[in-house]
């Protein structure tokens, strides 16, 4: 493990699949953060776009903030979704970009996979597909996308510019990043920052 | 970071609770933490 970074990446991934797996499976269990449509609402999304989807495209929503709440996706538009989960935000990603636009959604949970294929067959969403691979290493050629989305995702990787790194490889020049994410105004101990179980707890 | 990471023209969004209500509430309000939207270029 590198220096710089307080915990194994390779471990925190572990634990990352083993909490959103569950979240894949079983959607309406008791967890420390909201899910689902009562999330989607909390966090301004609007409400014509969830409506239109089928629960299982939103049940396992997990995410923490709006990634279009600063900028609506334009038709057209080439769209990386980086920790996909479910699959909730790309598919209102595929709605915002159209028939002529495309979404690539990457997870590295293979339930969180399974789910968000099965939903996009589902809904004819011939615009939309999903990828297995890393927030660090996706399966995204360079300069493919004209925007990167992500939802609750990067603060889950241990390394985070490594992250920023490899969304900007897929972005070609002047394409935009518009994440969601957690961010803290006190300061965690540092004893904290190195206890792997809090990561995702 | 981002702009560290090769970004330029960095927009944050206002705070919102997203664990308000839910489980992780209290841990949350311990250290003060919210959701974002964040929104930044890619640098030429």
């Amino acid at each position: 493990m590198p220096d710089d970074l307080l915990v194994d990446p390779e471990a925190l991934r572990s634990q990352v699949r083993d909490k959103y797996r569950e979240v894949a499976v079983d959607p309406h269990a008791a967890f420390h953060f909201h899910t689902g449509r009562a999330l989607a609402a909390r966090l301004g999304y609007e409400g014509t776009a969830v409506d239109a989807l089928p629960e299982r495209a939103v049940e396992s929503f997990a995410g923490v903030g709006n990634p279009f709440s600063l900028r609506r996706l334009t038709p057209g538009e080439r769209v990386v979704d980086v920790g996909s989960g479910a699959g909730f935000d790309s598919f209102i990603a595929a709605g915002q970009v159209g028939a002529g636009g495309q979404v690539v959604g990457v997870d590295m949970t293979p339930e969180m996979l399974a789910k968000s294929r099965d939903t996009a067959k589902a809904l004819g969403l011939g615009q939309l597909e999903f990828r297995e691979g890393l927030a660090e290493q996706m399966p995204v050629e360079d300069g493919w996308a004209d925007v990167v989305i992500s939802n609750g995702v990067i603060n889950l990787c241990a390394d985070k510019r490594a992250v920023f790194t490899e969304i900007r490889r897929v972005l070609r020049p002047g394409g935009r990043v518009q994440f969601a994410d957690i961010a803290n105004g006190r300061p965690v101990p540092p004893e904290a920052l190195r206890d792997i179980d809090l990561w995702t707890g | 970071m981002l702009e560290d990471s090769g970004y330029t023209g960095v927009v944050i969004g206002e705070a919102v609770d997203t664990f308000g209500g839910a489980k992780g509430e209290d841990k949350a309000r311990a250290f003060e933490v919210y959701g974002y939207a964040f929104m930044a270029s890619r640098a030429p």
